[in-house]
């Protein structure tokens, strides 16, 4: 159980985390998602007291730095490529494990747990993101820890590596280990996550179940192609619907469904070239949540994809 | 303590550079000695020439070679953390901070020391193998002095690296004010409008602490040049320690402050 009260970090005049609190359970992946930006690392490091700021987490009641030999409770990792670059993969971990009492038959078991044994031996230094990914898990799972800290472990892993991330941290919820995992991707976060932690600009925006978040932030819409397009908009708003024009002339209705909006267009004679019903992806709800949050707001072009 | 300890004596030795680091203290400084043995083998046994050769010539070098290379001992000590951001996994291992430096220094210590003896020991040896003839070690004290020398220069490198969380500007301080700065205050201290500067000059860190090495006393010849006599082997060292001391405390100070 990690339960952060308060977190606060500034730089300078800006505020990164702003009185940040919540909880994460043990038993489920909990996912602590946001837009780039959002604060998440700077969270993570203020909770391990790798950071200096305002608030505390506590984990089963203990602040980090209170926990004589941590890492045999509390698993982290937040930069993948933490590890000094000919030093080799089994020294970086005997070293670690030296910290904290651990003996040498556990660096070989991890090792071969994330699958990096052959190249255990040789130089990280030409080790791809997806393989420092699998060494940082390496640090994190050392001291065979009842909660794990990870931010952005599925970053630079390949499809396959991240089904196999997913499975591994599935199983050690279902190990009645507590799991915070961060990621900047919904659509990732949907496949690993069972509960959210959702922030944008340091502040919390929703926390709950993953499909709680899912339901409350998608939108179905309907995307319509007429010769008359203007002619259907007007008629749409005076329905109550809501029309967004797209640049290639095609409407995007919302509040009204494919059958209404066809019912309509018949009752007017509005001739259609095409009625879809569209449901915004994982993506788009994410967007539309920390939308009014976002730190790096770019120039959007609207897309205009069925 | 003793898990920071476990902690700095695996990462000490399971880098390449501590090893070619200490070799070429050991390499350097004998090549000194060889070559100070053999260019005087003809002449009567010198007691200072041979205190000179098995302190690999310290005395006469803005960076004398054991002590600048435990230096970047030292310096890489604390700056490989933040070059490879290895402070992160250090610090979630080990999260008393205090404790990693305090490891920290002990391991350069230990290591700074174990190189000063072994290079004093090999000196000593291909003096005596160089000139054919058994020769007796320089004093105790001079040893001593030897010894602290180089672990001060080793915590020199840990503190300036932990001061500025980077290798280069620590290797620069470490390089050029013993080679550059510090010479030429003593040089400007000749001009007779700044000859007050003469005042300072004994009080030069890295020239005081040359002092814990001095193997021949230079001091009158040096005032008869017009110069400063040096301060004494132990007052000279207090000062170099004092200088020490103080980056140490504020890179301790401001490493438990920071953000790692």
């Amino acid at each position: 159980m990690i339960t952060a009260v308060g977190l606060t970090k500034r730089y300078g005049p800006k505020v990164a985390v702003d009185d940040l609190s919540f909880e994460v359970r043990p038993g489920v992946v909990t996912g602590f998602l946001g837009p780039n930006g959002a604060g998440k690392s700077t969270t993570m490091r203020l909770m391990l007291d790798l950071d200096r700021g305002g608030g505390e987490t506590r984990f089963d009641g203990r602040r980090y730095r209170d926990v004589p030999r941590p890492m045999r409770e509390i698993g982290a990792v937040l930069e993948a490529k933490a590890f000094h670059p000919t030093r080799s993969a089994r020294n970086h971990l005997l070293m670690l494990a030296a910290a904290n009492g651990i003996g040498p038959a556990r660096v070989d078991e991890v090792l071969a747990l994330v699958g990096l044994s052959d190249v255990a031996g040789g130089r990280p230094k030409g080790f791809s993101l997806g393989m420092s990914q699998r060494l940082g898990l390496a640090c994190a799972l050392l001291g065979d820890p009842h909660t794990l800290v990870l931010d952005e472990p599925a970053n630079g892993l390949d499809p396959h590596g991240i089904q196999w991330l997913r499975d591994v941290l599935k199983s050690l919820a279902a190990q009645g280990r507590t799991v915070f995992v961060s990621s900047h991707l919904l659509a990732e976060m949907a496949q690993m996550a069972d509960e959210l932690v959702v922030i944008g600009r340091g502040r919390l925006i929703d926390s709950g179940p993953v499909s709680d978040f899912v339901g409350r932030f998608t939108r179905t819409t309907v995307l319509v192609r007429s010769p008359e397009a203007s002619r259907l908009a007007d008629l749409l708003a005076d329905d109550g619907a809501t029309v967004d024009s797209l640049s290639d002339g095609s409407l995007v209705v919302g509040g009204a469904d494919a059958a209404s909006v066809g019912e309509l267009a018949a009752s007017y004679g509005v001739v259609l070239h095409q009625l879809v019903t569209r449901t915004a992806s994982l993506e788009e709800a994410f967007l539309s949540a920390t939308g009014a949050a976002e730190e790096y707001r770019g120039v959007s072009t609207h897309g205009s994809a069925a | 303590m003793s898990d920071a300890l476990a902690f700095e004596a695996v990462r000490v030795r399971t880098i390449r550079s501590t090893y070619w680091l200490v070799g070429l203290a050991l390499l350097l400084g004998a090549l000194v000695a060889v070559a100070l043995a053999l260019a005087t083998r003809d002449e009567p046994v010198d007691a200072a020439l041979v205190a000179v050769g098995v302190t690999g010539g310290s005395q006469f070098s803005p960076l004398p070679f054991a002590a600048v290379l435990v230096g970047i001992l030292g310096v890489f000590a604390t700056g490989h953390e933040f070059r490879h951001g290895t402070v992160q996994p250090s610090l979630l291992a080990l999260p008393r901070r205090s404790a990693l430096v305090a490891a920290k220094l002990v391991v350069v210590a230990l290591v700074g020391a174990g190189a000063a003896v072994a290079g004093l020991v090999l000196n000593w040896v291909v003096t005596v193998v160089s000139r054919g003839a058994v020769v007796s070690l320089p004093d105790g004290e001079i040893l001593l002095g030897y010894l602290v020398f180089v672990v001060l220069w080793g915590w020199l490198g840990a503190a300036l690296a932990l001061l500025f969380r980077n290798i280069p500007g620590a290797l620069v301080v470490l390089l050029v004010v013993p080679l550059v700065v510090e010479p030429l205050i003593s040089a400007l201290s000749l001009v007779p409008a700044l000859d007050w500067l003469s005042d300072v000059v004994p009080y030069l860190p890295f020239s005081a602490g040359t002092s814990l090495v001095t193997v021949v006393d230079v001091g009158e010849a040096t005032e008869a040049a017009g110069g400063t006599a040096a301060l004494g082997r132990w007052e000279g060292g207090l000062v170099f320690a004092g200088a020490v001391g103080a980056v140490l405390a504020a890179s301790w100070v401001l490493f438990e402050r920071r953000d790692a």
